[in-house]
């Protein structure tokens, strides 16, 4: 076994998908053994390509070396756009466009524009956020996905690992699926 | 992967694996509708046919079919109004505060907790539009730039607020709760077995995949969600409370009422939490999933805020003596003792004294009589919405003016009728979407090793008869 041939995590993701899709997945019944196997993958070089599981596993994403989301900075900007638009728009209608008299009282009042301002930086956070989200992950109504294997939705954890052409050790790979406690080792194509 | 604290009873019992919560959740959704849900469905689309008559009378014929006059203008409506949005607070504090809190029994209890909210909402809305009359002017508290002499609403107005805090809340709940959905809006169609069940599902659940970086992503916004809706179901009570407490009229012009309000609100709504859960838990047999546990953690949140919210009837009284102001002292003798007495000791009883009875241990694991005090709760707090509204406007400041106010059977059949909105709507839920979060609850059971050793899995091996694998 070359090992050196393994070395495929550096490989821009973008070159690789158009190389080839060609996977081997190894199929487990719990987030522990996912877990470990995952670990010993990514350690041992192979380019896992996702890891599938019908609930979030806490710290695989972290093991596979998943970047930190900027969907939290998104929702910031999203409120701070919300904060922004509320306040232009109260102060604009209120004490440029049609300043009103209310029982003598300035046209211009802060604290009276607070709840309001709240309101629409949540609802833009929301708002903002969950479409970032959606676009991120490529998701929107009626999308046809091709999943991995349909029993990750019901109660199997599917590691994915790239096969590379002459760069894989498959039968490494496979030994490393068994002994970690797959329940079934098989190689499938994805369109990604 | 996570340590689990001896101390604390199981989530969720009957040692379930994950296939198994697969399976017991889904099965109402799979299997054809049973005659119990056939009854119920029957029985609130009646009430909601009663719902759309009084309604649509009302909408006719005008506000003159109440029985509000020139001293009571707001009466039933606005009480069902704040009714309605009391309740679904429950379902925002059950899934974003106890998430902050990392509460994990909520797991069992927040979807239907949430879908409560947005159907209640809804209810609460539907008061909103016929209390206007002329509902098909309800654009007008929307700054909408108008032909009318370029007059905006006014926005120093707490009932213009409240549009926007009543439609922000319902908007991001029911993001919230779709959020929470899609992954198992996936495994319902994964297990799909008819064309149109696997095309509506499949539109809806988005693409899901189950990936491990979408689960990342997924987890942050949940968080942020969880986050921004906490201050969010804060602020909307608060908001509806000012709309009474920026007024000058004595019983409602109070500092006290924003948070008043909003324990109010998480009190009532844990009551028709607790209405829907004791038997949703029974005819969907889901007994294992919402234990004993979580019916007397919930008690203890009923009981906690119901002496919060008495707390407050009592601090109200004692501000009112204390201030030496002559009219809101008299607003609350009259609210004592006055022709509404009643509905003040009414509501006094259901909210303040009976829910007491949680500090037994008895109380607190006996379904049905669990279900009794979420009824008796839900009464209490409708009464005090009717006190605070109908008892503070009927005596007015000029004696001549005072009036008595009765609801028209028009305005009783709303009222019934918004239950068989709330109840068809719930129904449906039940039909065709889980219950209970199943990515969530699988995620907190002990994690169950096949029996077999390692190194004996071979291709395919394992594959279980009837699983469908795809490639």
């Amino acid at each position: 076994m070359d090992t050196d041939k393994l070395h495929m995590v550096n490989t821009p993701r973008k070159e690789m998908q158009f190389m080839d899709n060609k996977m081997l997945l190894g199929v487990y019944d719990n987030p522990d053994s996912t877990y470990a196997v995952t670990k010993q993958l990514v350690k041992g070089g192979y380019d896992v390509h996702d890891v599938y599981t019908p609930f979030a596993v806490h710290g695989l994403d972290r093991v596979m070396g998943v970047k930190r989301t900027r969907l939290s900075i998104a929702a910031f900007v999203f409120a701070m756009c919300g904060v922004a638009s509320a306040l232009t728009l109260i102060t604009y209608a209120s004490a440029i466009d049609w300043p009103m008299n209310i029982g003598g009282k300035p046209s211009l009042i802060g604290p009276d524009y607070i709840p309001i301002t709240f309101e629409l930086g949540i609802l833009f956070t929301a708002f903002g956020m969950v479409g970032c989200f959606f676009i991120v992950n490529r998701m929107f109504w009626g999308r046809n996905t091709d999943v991995i294997d349909i029993r990750v939705t019901d109660d199997r954890f599917v590691i994915a690992v790239n096969i590379h052409e002459n760069k894989t050790d498959v039968k490494a790979l496979e030994g490393i699926f068994v002994t970690g406690g797959a329940l079934e080792v098989r190689e499938r194509v994805k369109e990604i | 992967m996570s340590y689990e604290s001896p101390i604390r009873e199981t989530l969720v019992t009957g040692g379930k694996t994950y296939a198994d919560v697969t399976n017991d959740i889904l099965r109402p959704l799979e299997q054809k509708a049973t005659k119990s849900w056939w009854f119920g469905f029957t029985l609130s689309a009646l009430v909601l046919a009663l719902w759309i008559g009084a309604t649509t009378y009302t909408v006719m014929v005008g506000l003159g079919a109440w029985g509000i006059n020139k001293t009571v203008g707001w009466a039933f409506d606005i009480t069902n109004f704040v009714f309605w949005v009391g309740i679904g607070h429950a379902g925002t504090l059950i899934s974003a505060v106890l998430l902050l809190f990392r509460q994990k029994w909520r797991m069992s209890i927040n979807r239907s907790a949430e879908a409560m909210t947005i159907f209640a909402v809804i209810c609460a809305a539907s008061f909103i539009l016929s209390h206007m009359g002329r509902p098909w002017m309800a654009y007008w508290p929307v700054p909408l730039p108008n032909a009318f002499g370029s007059l905006w609403v006014n926005f120093n107005s707490p009932l213009v607020w409240d549009v926007f805090a009543i439609s922000t809340y319902f908007s991001v709940s029911l993001v919230f709760w779709y959020i929470g959905l899609i992954p198992d809006i996936a495994s319902i169609r994964d297990r799909a077995t008819t064309k149109v069940r696997k095309f509506v599902y499949n539109f809806f659940s988005m693409g899901w995949n189950g990936s491990t970086r979408t689960w990342h992503r997924y987890e942050m916004i949940s968080l942020i969600l969880a986050g921004i809706s906490t201050p969010l179901v804060l602020s909307v009570h608060s908001i509806v409370s000012m709309d009474f407490a920026t007024s000058l009229v004595p019983g409602w012009h109070t500092t006290i009422f924003p948070p008043y309000f909003v324990a109010g609100a998480i009190f009532s709504g844990f009551g028709m939490v607790l209405t829907l859960l004791v038997v949703g838990r029974v005819v969907l047999k889901q007994e294992n999933y919402i234990t004993m546990g979580h019916l007397d953690a919930m008690c203890r949140i009923v009981m906690l805020t119901g002496s919060m919210v008495g707390l407050a009837y009592i601090t109200e009284f004692f501000v009112a003596a204390y201030s030496g102001v002559e009219y809101e002292q008299y607003a609350f003798i009259n609210r004592a003792f006055g022709p509404y007495w009643w509905s003040y000791w009414t509501m006094m009883t259901c909210n303040l004294i009976a829910p007491q009875v949680f500090w037994i241990k008895w109380a607190r694991s006996t379904p049905w009589f669990i279900f009794l005090m979420s009824i008796i709760v839900n009464i209490g707090m409708w009464f005090e919405r009717f006190v605070i509204i109908v008892t503070s406007l009927h005596r007015d400041f000029i004696p001549s003016s005072w009036s008595m106010y009765t609801p028209t059977i028009v305005e009783v059949s709303i009222l019934i009728g918004s239950f068989g909105l709330f109840f068809t709507l719930y129904f449906l839920f039940c039909r065709y979407l889980p219950t209970i979060n199943m990515a969530e609850i699988k995620s907190i059971i002990p994690t169950h090793h096949a029996d077999h050793g390692h190194g004996q899995a071979a291709h395919g091996e394992h594959a279980k008869k009837g699983d469908a694998v795809h490639g």
